[in-house]
């Protein structure tokens, strides 16, 4: 693993910038104002040259227009793991006119208002981390109509930060639990749309007017958005974007409907690969008609997966999702290797909890064979792959994986825990 | 039972395809006005015929996206070239097969010509045959016959380095014939990396008569897809690249900068020697040349088209040497390449546990053809590791010393 790394963010349309003295390279290639795709090379793939960069805006061009066509049968439906259902017809493909200039309308757009967002943003006992996030709020190109901190701190220690901010609706949640202070965030807000970023977070400057403009496009209930790394300079944080997969990296928008749900619900339904709690938005029906996060779940209880879990609620409920890359923020990864593994065995323990959940309220077999049969089956053949490859490192994460996924299964033998069929948190 | 092998253009309409009563499916070349877009095998009963229903659906599924890539490629500025066009040299190496020679150099006559190139000039090297070689090639006015009795397909491609001009060398095999694109999608790779070392093209089938031409084509052939691929001296995907450069492309079809074999010293005369040590010549070329730090591109305009083994025997006999061609290469390039020892050795683990994983996934199939293929590729890959390179040295310093 190289010792350092550095991230490029590079328009197709401009010349390569200069190569960073770095051993990776991590590049987000954009297309003006649009995010296609990114790539890591290892310092000798660099500089990439004309030749390559050209091959690759014509093969992630072509992905961009046929996700985002309608004519070319955009949006694609997600299937299992997430991955799109082809609709790319060659008569479409070969009679298309004027490529170019749907190029160029798919960039430079106008920006959306977002005077219909409530932006919340919960956060406990990391003043860095949220004095960062809020610094970077005001370069927002589209204001939220009101924004919400939610302090899920005992002692309210972030009250000072935000009062010299300004603007901002301070919640004071001292209960703990990620989802405790999303609620709290939820009945605060006063805008139909609720956005949630968390502190670790620095949103791309256009994302609330992209979220904005998905919902306004779109008849879904929940928009989530492309989530890039802040930064890879620590070991801990190359593992997660690259050997773990970080938080998706798909550059092409998704729509999670139910034929997503009803295809994938045999085997516990792939709800996670719908977006992430660091970057997602509800219009506020989706709460009415589904409840609220699961307290139960979530950083702070059973660990994580409050987010993916509230999706499968929306999904069974007849709802859609709409994953629109557009919608960029950059997330800090834990810098610690330490950390990690304990936020990946928390992660599985909640990914575990949240399928106990997921069957409990709708009596899906498929999530109880997830937890039995397919990971077991993941961390089987993730073990040998590592072995072959000789990569301890994953091996390393894996076995955080085994005790986050052990941890779970105690979920299953708490009668106090579970709940009956239909029964949630409403609003 | 063969396949049908055929060409369809995909901005014409799709016409039905009727097999012979013995051809048991069909290979489909598809091109997007002229340029190559993919390759598709679809089995069907003998004799049936691919409705136009049918052939589209696979195009939808298959070539769909490529023709929205290829159009988009073409509206994007091409990288303007140096103002210097450079000449051309073609390599042929060839040992008593006159008449695919024939076919060979016919297709090169035949094929468009590119403007890029300011001359080429074609070599054919006679490595010691007995039939009419020297006729055929006399039969073509362009052709330059040079001889090279030292038999070893690797003397023959350092023969044509020796007598070559051109600031371009590209070699073929004499068992494939060129698209008739040929020229111009090397002339497409070099245009887009003019410093690159090397080039290398698609390989397609050139007919699926037999049996064992189908399984080897369905097994993966020499295929490298569709798309551009420039490589490196390292590669972040790949922590073990550039050793096992076989992605890189394969011997049949692959073209230098000249100067740089040159310095290089040329080919290693002790691999691809022909019988005792039919391989691992071109992944030792590939993986000097990106060690010299120049990149290599993969270009799939840049075709041919491999006549595949025939007979089954002869198609177990070419995984053999695959597996003892990467052995031998392994076994020199990890001692004269120190730095990279570690890669070597991990590359020759995870090849072995690759192949024995493979073998066991035939076995339990009960597909006894693909385990048979399988354990020749491990027959030559244990006999590689277990000193051929050195053998072969000692043969062709036998073979130098004889001839001086």
């Amino acid at each position: 693993m190289s010792e350092t790394a550095a991230i490029r963010h590079l328009d197709l349309r401009r010349k390569e910038p200069p190569v960073p003295s770095a051993e990776l390279v991590y590049d987000v290639f954009w297309w003006g104002d649009l995010p296609i795709g990114a790539k890591a090379s290892a310092r000798g793939e660099l500089p990439l040259g004309v030749g390559q960069l050209r091959a690759l805006a014509a093969d992630l061009l072509a992905r961009q227009l046929a996700g985002r066509e309608p004519a070319l049968g955009a949006p694609l439906v997600a299937g299992s793991e997430g991955q799109p259902h082809r609709a790319l017809s060659l008569q479409s493909a070969a009679t298309m006119d004027h490529l170019e200039e749907r190029l160029e309308e798919l960039t430079s757009l106008p920006p959306c208002d977002a005077s219909d967002i409530a932006l919340i943003i919960c956060t406990r006992d990391r003043p860095r981390a949220l004095e960062r996030c809020l610094a970077s709020l005001p370069r927002q190109v589209s204001e939220p109509g009101q924004f919400i901190v939610v302090d899920n701190s005992a002692s309210g220690s972030a009250r000072a930060l935000c009062a010299n901010y300004g603007g901002i609706d301070y919640v004071h949640e001292p209960a703990p639990g990620l989802s405790r202070a999303r609620n709290a965030g939820i009945r605060a807000a006063r805008r139909p749309v609720l956005a949630f970023t968390d502190d670790d977070v620095e949103p791309h400057p256009a994302w609330l007017s992209e979220v904005s403009r998905a919902f306004r496009q779109h008849d879904v209930e929940c928009v989530t958005g492309l989530v890039l790394p802040a930064t890879l300079g620590t070991k801990a944080q190359r593992n997660f974007q690259f050997a773990l997969g970080a938080f998706g990296n798909s550059f092409v928008p998704l729509l999670f409907d139910e034929r997503f749900f009803a295809e994938t619900r045999p085997h516990g339904a792939h709800v996670w690969r719908i977006g992430a709690g660091a970057n997602m938005a509800f219009r506020r029906s989706a709460f009415d008609r589904a409840g609220l996060f699961d307290e139960r779940l979530g950083a702070g209880a059973s660990g994580c997966s409050e987010d993916s879990e509230f999706w499968y609620r929306l999904l069974a409920l007849g709802g859609s999702c709409l994953y629109e890359p557009r919608a960029v923020v950059l997330h800090h990864h834990r810098s610690e290797w330490q950390e990690l593994k304990s936020q990946v065995r928390v992660y599985m323990r909640g990914h575990v909890s949240a399928l106990v959940a997921q069957h409990d309220a709708f009596g899906d077999r498929g999530n109880l064979r997830r937890i039995g049969l397919q990971l077991p089956k993941y961390f089987v053949r993730t073990g040998l792959g590592s072995l072959l490859h000789g990569r301890w490192t994953r091996l390393s994460l894996m076995t955080a994986e085994i005790r986050g996924w052990l941890a779970g299964l105690t979920y299953l033998a708490r009668p106090g825990w579970r709940r009956r069929r239909g029964e949630w948190q409403k609003l | 039972m063969g396949y049908q092998l055929l060409e369809v253009e995909l901005s014409r309409p799709l016409e039905p395809v009727r097999l012979a009563p013995d051809q048991g499916g069909c290979g489909i070349i598809a091109r997007w006005q002229g340029r190559l877009a993919g390759f598709q095998m679809i089995q069907l009963p003998l004799g049936a015929t691919l409705s136009s229903a049918q052939l589209r659906d696979l195009a939808d599924r298959e070539f769909a996206a490529k023709v929205l890539e290829l159009r988009l490629e073409a509206a994007l500025p091409e990288p303007q070239p140096p103002a210097e066009r450079p000449s051309l040299s073609i390599a042929i190496c060839t040992r008593n097969r006159a008449a695919r020679l024939g076919r060979l150099l016919h297709s090169l006559q035949v094929a468009d010509p590119d403007p890029s190139f300011r001359s080429v000039e074609v070599v054919v090297v006679d490595n010691g045959s007995s039939d009419d070689t020297r006729g055929t090639v006399a039969s073509f006015a362009d052709a330059r016959y040079v001889h090279e009795p030292r038999a070893g397909l690797n003397f023959g491609r350092n023969a044509a380095l020796r007598t070559a001009t051109g600031d371009l060398l590209a070699y073929l095999d004499d068992d494939v014939v060129v698209d008739r694109k040929w020229l111009g999608g090397l002339a497409r790779a070099w245009r887009s990396r003019p410093d690159a070392g090397g080039f290398t093209g698609l390989a397609l089938p050139y007919r699926l008569s037999t049996e064992a031409q189908v399984l080897f084509e369905q097994r993966g052939g020499f295929g490298r897809g569709f798309s551009r691929i420039e490589f490196r001296s390292e590669s972040y995907a790949n922590p073990l690249f550039p050793v096992g450069a076989g992605s890189v492309g394969a011997g049949c079809n692959m073209a230098f900068d000249r100067q740089l074999l040159l310095d290089l010293g040329g080919f290693d005369e002790a691999l691809d020697t022909g019988a005792p040590l039919p391989g691992g010549g071109d992944l030792d070329i590939f993986y000097r040349v990106l060690r010299s730090g120049r990149p290599m591109i993969y270009e799939p305009d840049y075709a041919v088209y491999h006549e595949h083994r025939e007979g089954m025997a002869e198609l177990k006999r070419q995984y053999w040497s695959w597996g003892l061609g990467l052995m031998a290469f392994l076994a020199k390039s990890g001692r004269t390449d120190r730095a990279l020892a570690q890669r070597h050795r991990a590359m020759v683990r995870w090849w072995f546990a690759d192949q024995l994983r493979s073998l066991l996934r035939a076995l339990r199939r009960g597909d006894l053809t693909a385990a048979s293929f399988g354990l020749a590729e491990l027959r030559g890959g244990l006999m590689g590791v277990w000193g051929e390179y050195d053998r072969s040295q000692a043969r062709v310093a036998a073979i130098r010393a004889s001839a001086a």
